[in-house]
């Protein structure tokens, strides 16, 4: 119990600490020393004189408890040297301190402030899929038919294996579900799309298409998370040609309405789709189609209808060499434009408000090309968080800012081949090399407190 | 430890720990179970909480997450049913006490046992989809205590009679309720509507809607209000109290169906207490309490609203067709404005300015003042009678107050160049004798008309006023210039009126006296010698003159009457006797206004400056008329006035009708040849409504008229009939 003037003394592991209670108030209710200083714990009050003496003892790690009770302190975290991260948020999880941890490690993301903290090698033999950044933190990286799944803290958990079926794209739900879409193989039945749990890599649910009422087996491709409405979409290719995109809802997990791909446009083999909350549409890009040409569309679901498309069909007649070919897509709603980018990383712009309109190349490429000849590389990659665009090229990945999209950082390691694909989320970017099966992790640092 | 050994047979490592102490997750359960118990019994005060929770945290750690979880869940059920049963044994009223006690022991037990588990609760729960601890005890507390079947219907059956009896006035221990409801609801909205708030709501129903009929059956129309709106007080006082903030809405939207809704139209309609009778007897109280009632329940207020409609047009429309009130203008029209500020009050007071209740009082207002035609012409008399007399000595503002009422039964009229018509007639008297009380009110209303109808609604008025100005300054300069030569004649005051803007009648011009008439050959010719070109006749109708005389015992009056008068008087001055149609040769007046006047002078009791043979109300055409030298008066100035009603006789009317209907014509051609060119090509129903519609501020167009005016227009070439459609016009440039 809180002694005079409000002063509370800790004997861990053999160690005396004091402190005061309104330090330990920042541990909040709800932690082990929330609960260990609660009135319901210690019913007697204390006779003035010999409270002093009391203390709590607590069987725990003194070193560690030092840096935690620093935390509580001051809102920052100093690690020494010497202590292993593990053992740290070992203990601060017996205090129920890790939201805390996790919160002084870093800062909201800013692409211009990175700082590479961590390059976590993987088991797998390269060639990974797609990374995926969680909510809170951690990331899961596909291969072949296995998703390994680390958290904030980078531990792998329980790697999700799909029994020899390729995986085609992943995304969170929340911090402990992940979808995965994966390809039917034949003869099986199998494929199609699940959650696992992120942490025992159990299955918790299939996901469903039925056409017709008759349930059908089907291989998902690109996959997109409405967040405002709880919805996931995926591309999906049925046996008997139902191709189209397929909608269920997160919580309940049942399918709630299908996109049949209309002629001309396809979307069963779409490999990017994301979903535009002020437009309420989908943005649906198949960018290496079987036979047609590639396609950028906009979905409305509402009343089954493409609001806006364009296609590369009259420029790919005569393909030479210089023709630019466009590899990646991502939407951008606040300038009202869907941003590509070519093989030779040239970033170019489409009008979302005109119909008819071509692409708007910007000739990056002739001031950054770097491009080494027998290196080999990967398609690029593009990706947007609050008003930055990222682009990928090689072992690098490039920051643009601003209304005119001026590149402003670069950030690159020299090591592991070029990055085949990144992702941005739970205020972190993950960076995965398509050589040395090596991600890297980057973070803002947490801003000073002055 | 002899891990340490092994330590290079690192596959058996993990399991090897384990066999050494098979008993160790048993005995930290022991050790937990035990604590739990304590907690129960309320003897944790030799508990370490450090301790306990390291224990749990190892099992934990040592993957006994689901023993100790499910250990957790079978303590707990175990303790709650022992509850259970402590509860069911209560007896009567102490049931609800000891159910409280227990849920209060539970709670704190349950923090305690959440406390410990902790680390299961982040760890253990959301990787292996568990309930956390704390939902996990509320649930079970459901599931072994409310669900239990001897205490949920007991339970029900407890708080619903609590309810009953406080409503019929039984003082109950609110607080307990309180703790009571605030349970369920901690147990989840679904527990609190399910197991409490649908009975509540069904038992709630069938109370009132037998007090409803009980009530509805001895009481009048205020008290019944009276009694529901106590009622609904009651129930969101409840609600305040111990309920869901949520139930407000379900249980007063049961009271207002069962009390309200069901009964709504018996209400409204109830003999000698209903709506009409306060209406009539302006209950602000009840009807405010109406209004707020019925506001809350579907169709309510438009309940209020017709019943209110049909009233007022029934009475409106008996004042306009009363043939008693006819008979007085002024009476009629503050009738029909004490009317309007009747119910404009009741709709301040009580209605809370509803605009749908005003819109429905000014529908009312314009269907039946239209319902007489002669609405027009008695709104127009009110403002004269009000201008002539009946502000004086009012205050600024209260005349603007009278002026904006008469305003705004004006915008009620349809036919809004009637009373233009009238009203010019009005103002003209008013202005030409002198009887307007103040300028400055004439003006105001005419800016009132303007703002109302626009500008040319009212130029012709201004006019008026204008040529009031310059004959004052004309006569000004016509006696600074003649002065000399006018020497001791009559004094002339000459209003010079501009042809049009006037309402003249063209009367016959009657023979003036000669001493008149040079004065007036004189003005005439200062007048045309300033404005050349001009023309100028005179209007003897329309003239007063003050004259003296001089009767039989020697005393003088003055005499205040018109021209006519005058000239009949002037005849006099050479004779005592003349027979009428003596005086009708020698003043040329037209027959009916002769004999006006001839009954003003001598049969009007007190100022029969006239003697009449024979005595008689009415003059024929062989009367003689006799100088009266008996003639006796208090006063030395004498009004004579003209015997004319002030009201429009029934020729005049059907006149001023047919001269109304002759001046629409010409707007209706104009309107309809504005909207052709702009339009061009048109259908006959178009335009009647584009006709309707461009008139509308100032009257109805009759569909049939605006037929002839075409027709009209189609003969004089401003428009043709399309050759293949025969309903289409075309405009002709």
């Amino acid at each position: 119990m809180a002694s005079r003037r409000g002063r509370i003394r800790f004997n861990v592991g053999g160690k005396i600490f004091e402190t005061t209670a309104t330090t330990l108030a920042n541990a909040g209710r709800h932690s082990m020393l929330g609960a260990l200083l609660d009135d319901s714990w210690n019913p007697r009050q204390p006779v003035e004189g010999e409270a002093a003496d009391a203390e709590y003892f607590i069987d725990r790690n003194p070193a560690c408890f030092a840096v935690l009770l620093d935390l509580l302190r001051t809102g920052e975290l100093h690690v020494p040297p010497n202590m292993p991260e593990k053992l740290l948020n070992r203990e601060a999880l017996f205090y129920g301190l890790l939201d805390q941890v996790r919160a002084a490690r870093w800062g909201p993301f800013d692409g211009n402030r990175l700082q590479l903290v961590d390059s976590v090698s993987g088991r797998a033999p390269g060639d990974g899929t797609a990374i995926r950044a969680g909510p809170d933190g951690g990331c899961c990286v596909a291969h072949g038919s296995m998703v390994h799944v680390y958290d904030w803290m980078l531990e792998e958990h329980r790697p999700i294996s799909l029994d020899y079926q390729q995986v085609n794209d992943v995304g969170y739900i929340d911090a402990e579900s992940i979808v995965i879409s994966a390809r039917e193989r034949l003869g099986k039945g199998d494929g199609g799309m699940g959650v696992f749990s992120s942490s025992t890599g159990e299955l918790r649910h299939r996901f469903r298409v039925s056409h017709d009422n008759q349930v059908k087996s089907f291989t998902a491709g690109a996959l997109s998370l409405g967040s405002s409405d709880y919805k996931i979409f995926a591309s999906c290719k049925g046996r008997c040609n139902e191709y189209g995109i397929g909608v269920w809802d997160q919580i309940t997990g049942q399918q709630v309405d299908f996109f049949y791909e209309p002629p001309g446009c396809s979307l069963g083999d779409a490999d990017k789709l994301q979903w535009l909350d002020g437009d309420k549409c989908l943005m649906v890009a198949t960018l290496f189609p079987r036979t047609d040409n590639c396609f950028i569309g906009l979905l409305d679901f509402r009343d089954k209808s493409v609001n806006w498309s364009w296609s590369d069909a009259g420029t790919s007649v005569s393909l030479s060499l210089d023709e630019k070919r466009v590899l990646h897509a991502i939407a951008i709603e606040d300038s009202r434009s869907i941003c590509v980018v070519n093989q030779y990383d040239d970033l170019g712009f489409i009008d979302l408000r005109s119909n008819a309109g071509g692409v708007r190349w910007s000739s990056r490429s002739k001031l950054t090309n770097r491009k080494a000849p027998n290196e080999e590389s990967c398609y690029p990659k593009l990706a947007t968080h609050n008003g930055q665009l990222f682009s990928s090229m090689n072992d690098g990945i490039s920051v643009f800012c601003g209304p005119e999209w001026v590149l402003t950082s670069t950030l690159r390691r020299s090591y592991g081949g070029s990055i085949c694909d990144f992702s941005i989320g739970g205020d972190r970017l993950f960076a995965l090399h398509s050589e040395e099966n090596v991600f890297d992790v980057w973070e803002t640092p947490p801003s000073l407190t002055i | 430890m002899s891990a340490q050994k092994k330590r290079n047979f690192k596959i058996e490592a993990f399991k090897h720990r384990v066999e050494l102490d098979p008993n160790y997750a048993e005995r930290t359960w022991r050790v937990l179970e035990h604590a739990i118990h304590e907690i129960y019994n309320h003897n944790a005060s030799g508990l370490s909480f450090e301790e306990l929770y390291r224990n749990a945290y190892n099992m934990v750690l040592h993957k006994y997450g689901e023993k100790l979880y499910s250990g957790l869940v079978n303590t707990m059920t175990g303790h709650l049913k022992e509850i259970a049963r402590s509860i069911e044994a209560a007896q009567g009223g102490f049931f609800l006490e000891e159910l409280n006690v227990k849920w209060g022991d539970h709670n704190k037990a349950l923090q305690m046992i959440r406390d410990i588990l902790m680390y299961m609760d982040r760890t253990f729960v959301p990787s292996n989809h568990k309930t956390p601890v704390h939902e996990l005890g509320l649930n079970l507390w459901r599931d072994n205590i409310i669900h239990s079947s001897k205490i949920q219907t007991r339970l029900l059956d407890m708080l619903l009679d609590l309810i009953h009896r406080e409503r019929t006035g039984e003082v109950i221990n609110r607080g307990l309720m309180r703790n009571i409801t605030k349970m369920l609801m901690d147990l989840g909205s679904s527990v609190y509507q399910e197991d409490f708030e649908k009975p509540f709501l069904g038992v709630s129903a069938s109370f009132y809607s037998v007090e409803s009929q009980q009530l509805i059956e001895c009481c009048d129309c205020g008290e019944y209000l009276r009694k529901a709106e106590r009622r609904l007080n009651e129930e969101i006082e409840r609600v305040s109290h111990y309920l869901d903030v949520k139930s407000e809405v379900k249980i007063t939207s049961v009271v207002e169906g069962e009390m309200i809704a069901n009964h709504m139209q018996r209400l409204v309609h109830m003999e000698n207490s209903g709506l009409v009778s306060m209406l009539v007897d302006d209950k602000y109280e009840d009807l405010s309490r109406m209004y707020n009632l019925f506001r809350r329940v579907p169709d309510g207020l438009s309940t209020i609203k017709d019943v209110m409609t049909s009233h007022l047009r029934e009475t409106g429309k008996q004042l306009v067709s009363d043939p008693e009130k006819l008979k007085d203008p002024v009476d009629f029209v503050q009738h029909l404005l004490d009317e309007k500020d009747k119910y404009d009050k009741i709709i301040r007071k009580a209605f809370n300015n509803d605009k749908t209740f005003q819109n429905a009082l000014n529908s009312s207002f314009e269907y039946f003042i239209n319902l007489n035609n002669r609405s027009p012409e008695f709104i127009s008399l009110y403002v004269d009678d009000k201008l002539r007399k009946g502000l004086k000595g009012v205050s600024e503002e209260d005349v603007e107050v009278v002026l904006d009422k008469v305003m705004m039964l004006f915008r009620y009229l349809q036919e809004k160049d009637v009373f233009e018509k009238y009203y010019k007639q009005h103002l003209a008297k008013r202005l030409l004798s002198g009887k307007s009380v103040s300028d400055d009110t004439e003006r105001s209303m005419i800016v009132k008309l303007k703002t109302e109808c626009g500008y040319q609604f009212t130029s012709k008025l201004e006019g008026m006023f204008t040529d009031m100005k310059t004959s004052i300054d004309t006569m000004q300069g016509f006696y600074s210039s003649q002065y000399s030569e006018i020497g001791d004649g009559p004094t002339l005051a000459v209003q010079v009126l501009t042809t049009g803007s006037w309402p003249t009648q063209p009367s016959a011009p009657c023979n003036l006296p000669a001493e008149i008439l040079v004065i007036c050959e004189k003005f005439r010719t200062f007048y045309l010698g300033t404005h050349t070109g001009r023309r100028l006749t005179w209007q003897t109708n329309m003239g007063t003159a003050d004259i003296k005389a001089t009767f039989g015992k020697g005393q003088k009056h003055e005499l205040n009457v018109s021209t006519y008068q005058m000239c009949i008087l002037m005849l006099y001055n050479s004779t005592d006797q003349l027979t009428y149609r003596e005086i009708e040769q020698a003043t040329e007046i037209a027959p009916s206004d002769l004999k006006r006047c001839l009954q003003s002078l001598a049969c009007v009791k007190g100022k029969n400056v006239l003697r009449k043979e024979p005595m008689s109300k009415d003059i024929a055409e062989d009367d003689a008329f006799y100088f009266n030298d008996k003639f006796m008066s208090k006063f030395f100035k004498v009004k004579i006035g003209t015997v004319a009603a002030q009201k429009e006789s029934e020729p005049e009317k059907q006149e001023t009708r047919q001269r109304v209907e002759e001046d629409r014509k010409p707007q209706i051609e104009a309107a309809i040849v504005r909207i052709m060119k702009s339009r061009r090509v048109l259908d006959h129903n178009t335009i009647v409504t584009e006709v309707t519609s461009q008139l509308q501020s100032r009257f109805l167009p009759n569909p049939v008229i605006i037929k002839k005016r075409i027709e009209s227009l189609i003969e004089r070439e401003f428009l043709e009939r399309d050759k293949a459609d025969r309903k289409l016009y075309r405009y002709l440039a």
